[in-house]
């Protein structure tokens, strides 16, 4: 399998502000999910065995190697010496040697599609949805979105409600990930940036909890997917 | 099979696409609906129906923690 920034079945899918990110192919391959299998320590081989479906094990053993042969190319070290962590909230990290790595990433998957953010200075967080019908719309607008984002949703017609209700999950998202929290915190209680909301790429975030710190947010989406990015501006 | 499986399975089989099982085949109640490839949009909008069909409030921090249908059922028990 190879090493760095371009793989069996991963490539650079865009770079700024010190983040790369990197698109992995989640289409079944059986060589290359072969390939990534090795790669895995043993409780990441645990753990895939515990995914019920064979497309789920796929999307997290294709993402887990990828991720690996990424920061051992980053951190310049052996597969062996790298390992994974996890803060609160169950935020992975990674440790070389047993000591925490210099290096953010985040990983998100949907469908066919994965992506990997690393950052060598301040938190990251990324997240990607396959651009699909959403069976309970209407319920998870009215779950995850603050009034102007639902008013802005609701003023969407046809297939841009289910647009912009990806562009903006993803945005939330993204933020909450880099954040550290996930899906343990309620999104409906901040908005994405209303230039954002209204089809900028990028733009500047921060949490009501946390003014101190300033959240680069990206909207990196494509026709297949939605994604976003976001970064801890000035971060160490 | 408690009145609260039942209501949870139905959910389960209108709201989250389970991969490789379909809506009325066995659950593994011991399994993470996490891992069980459901995106991670059907899982808040199972969060916001679940809360719906029993009436109460859970918390995003504390439906984060219920991860199998077995923990779920357990805590409406408790609650409801």
């Amino acid at each position: 399998m190879a090493l760095g920034l371009v793989g069996d079945w991963w490539q650079p899918f865009t770079q700024f502000d010190g983040v790369t990110v990197v698109h992995v192919d989640l289409v079944r391959h059986e060589v290359n999910e072969r390939a990534a299998w090795a790669w895995l320590d043993a409780e990441e081989r645990r753990r895939a065995q515990r995914f019920q479906h064979i497309g789920a094990r796929r999307r997290y053993v294709l993402c887990r190697a990828s991720l690996r042969s990424l920061l051992c190319s980053a951190l310049d070290c052996d597969n062996q010496r790298l390992a994974f962590d996890t803060a609160e909230h169950g935020k992975p990290f990674a440790t070389v040697d047993g000591r925490p790595a210099p290096i953010s990433f985040n990983v998100s998957h949907s469908g066919q599609h994965g992506l990997i953010a690393l950052a060598s200075r301040g938190r990251v967080g990324v997240d990607v949805e396959e651009r699909v019908p959403q069976r309970n719309l209407d319920t998870l607008v009215e779950a995850v979105f603050g009034p102007d984002e639902r008013a802005d949703v609701a003023a969407a017609g046809g297939s841009q409600k289910l647009r912009l209700f990806l562009d903006l999950w993803t945005m939330k998202e993204a933020l909450s990930k880099a954040l550290g929290t996930g899906l343990s915190m309620d999104v409906s209680v901040f908005e994405v940036p209303q230039t954002m909301r209204q089809g900028a790429a990028s733009g500047s975030f921060r949490f009501a909890e946390v003014p101190d710190v300033t959240w680069r947010l990206h909207n990196i989406g494509t026709e297949r997917f939605a994604a976003a990015v976001a970064h801890e501006d000035g971060g160490r | 099979m408690s009145n609260t499986e039942d209501r949870i399975r139905t959910l389960i089989d209108d709201n989250l696409h389970i991969e490789g099982r379909e809506p009325g085949e066995p659950l593994n109640h011991d399994r993470s609906i996490v891992d069980s490839g459901v995106s991670s949009t059907d899982v808040v909008a199972f969060w916001k129906l679940v809360c719906e069909e029993f009436g109460i409030d859970i918390s995003a921090e504390e439906f984060g923690e219920l991860l199998t249908p077995s923990d779920l059922v357990a805590y409406l028990d408790a609650r409801t």
